[in-house]
């Protein structure tokens, strides 16, 4: 797809008016990392952001200011990443529970005396239907990986590249598919998460001279997916253990090599 | 020199209340007038601008400066979450009759009421919106303040879609022009 069919959407994205396939297809673009949309979105957001003192001028009751900071002391000890998660997960149990539950209300028991449960019930599954709209961006973004990696392969000229385990991880292997022009997917597994504060970094190595091919990290299981955008001719790729901010040549041990 | 709003979300990430309070100072008055804006009553603006600093509190912590003003950053959080009140509030309107749970029910039902209508009747439009030509200014406000997709703009005003499309973004970046040239 030609650029400019992006670069028309950002404006109607930034207003959150995209709908149907527009909308998914530029998310997935915009999950692909395209740099220029993400400047264009940000320049967007900030002149909608200003359109906000255009709105009449009010003030909210002082009591809100209160109640919120009443709030905050109550939930002094903020929660932990891992406790965020859990949260997160009974809440999408609790919103599929109740999108079942409003659905069963909707379809049986409209009867006068429901109709205040039912408002209830309407929220609960519009935000469901919230969350759906997201897991559903979350999707055509790992869609349209999957058709990047496929359509890479369907090219002779793709490479697949086996890279094996070093250093502090000797069981960690992965695959590359490559292609020179385009880039290509780094796959690995039984990689173990990087320390806090660190991150692996993906190298590609041509005439002794590393370049740096983006920064990842693996999930709970040791698995990632990575895209790297560095065409060229490579020798060896390799994966080294950086600071999560990353580094213009390799600093930490290598934890992945391809053979020559 | 007082702190700048990065510094403030940056505190309020390591759990500041005091940063908080400022930042509620900063913002709350802005966020507010537009969140009343769209959703149209008060008792509903009051939650919604609740739940908005709530929100900022607990994810202040993924702020990245580098993807936008801290501004932005609350303004843009707050129109979401109003036009989603707008939104839930409007497809119950659709779906039941009147609910009577809350004081959710302001919205007045038939045509006429909704945050759309009211997006393009109010007439209270002044500064940056007001140099745009009516036909731009009239998709952007009712997506930016009514919450109205581009399907939903072109068979509100029976237009085709390409020429609602057009229309947003042309008119967005006018307006970028407009903003710019008043911020110089």
């Amino acid at each position: 797809m030609n650029h400019e069919t992006f670069d028309a959407r950002v404006a109607a994205y930034a207003l959150g008016a995209l709908d149907g396939e527009d909308r998914a297809e530029f998310e997935a673009h915009l999950a692909a990392g395209c740099a220029r949309c993400e400047a264009a979105l940000r320049e967007a957001r900030e002149a909608l952001a200003a359109l906000a003192r255009e709105a009449p001028p009010a003030s909210p009751p002082p009591r809100l200011r209160d109640e919120l900071l009443q709030r905050l002391a109550m939930s002094a000890r903020r929660p932990t990443r891992e406790e965020l998660r859990r949260t997160w997960l009974r809440w999408t149990a609790a919103t599929a529970a109740a999108m079942l539950v409003g659905g069963f209300l909707v379809g049986g028991w409209v009867a006068a005396r429901y109709e205040a449960r039912l408002g209830l019930a309407a929220r609960q599954v519009s935000a469901a239907r919230e969350q759906a709209r997201r897991s559903d961006a979350a999707l055509h973004a790992r869609l349209a990986a999957n058709e990047d990696v496929l359509a890479l392969l369907r090219d002779p000229a793709t490479r697949i590249i086996a890279l094996r385990g070093a250093g502090p991880s000797p069981e960690a292997h992965g695959r590359l598919v490559w292609h020179e022009q385009a880039g290509g997917h780094l796959v690995v597994a039984r990689l173990p998460p990087a320390p806090e504060g660190k991150a692996y970094e993906a190298w590609t190595i041509a005439g002794g001279r590393p370049r740096p091919a983006g920064l990842f990290q693996v999930n709970a299981s040791g698995e990632a997916v990575h895209r790297v955008h560095a065409p060229g001719p490579v020798e060896v790729f390799a994966v080294t253990l950086e600071p999560a901010a990353g580094t213009d040549a390799p600093t930490g041990p290598i934890v992945l090599a391809s053979q020559r | 020199m007082a702190a700048g709003g990065a510094d403030l979300i940056r505190m309020m990430a390591s759990g500041d209340r005091e940063a908080f309070g400022r930042f509620y100072d900063r913002y709350a008055c802005l966020v507010y007038s537009l969140i009343l804006r769209i959703v149209g009553v008060r008792g509903d603006a009051d939650e919604v601008l609740q739940e908005v600093f709530w929100e900022a509190w607990q994810g202040a912590a993924a702020y990245d400066p580098a993807r936008g003003s801290p501004e932005a950053w609350i303004v843009m959080r707050a129109r979401t979450r109003a036009i989603d009140r707008v939104r839930s509030v409007r497809r119950r309107g659709e779906t039941f009759v009147a609910p009577v749970d809350d004081g959710l029910v302001a919205a007045p039902p038939g045509p006429g009421g909704d945050a759309a209508e009211r997006a393009a009747d109010r007439g209270l439009v002044t500064g940056a919106l007001a140099e745009l030509p009516p036909a731009q200014r009239e998709v952007i406000e009712l997506a930016y303040y009514g919450g109205l997709t581009q399907t939903e703009i072109a068979a509100r005003l029976d237009q085709p879609l390409g020429t609602v499309k057009t229309r947003m973004r042309t008119g967005l970046e006018r307006l970028r022009e407009i903003l710019g040239r008043q911020a110089r």
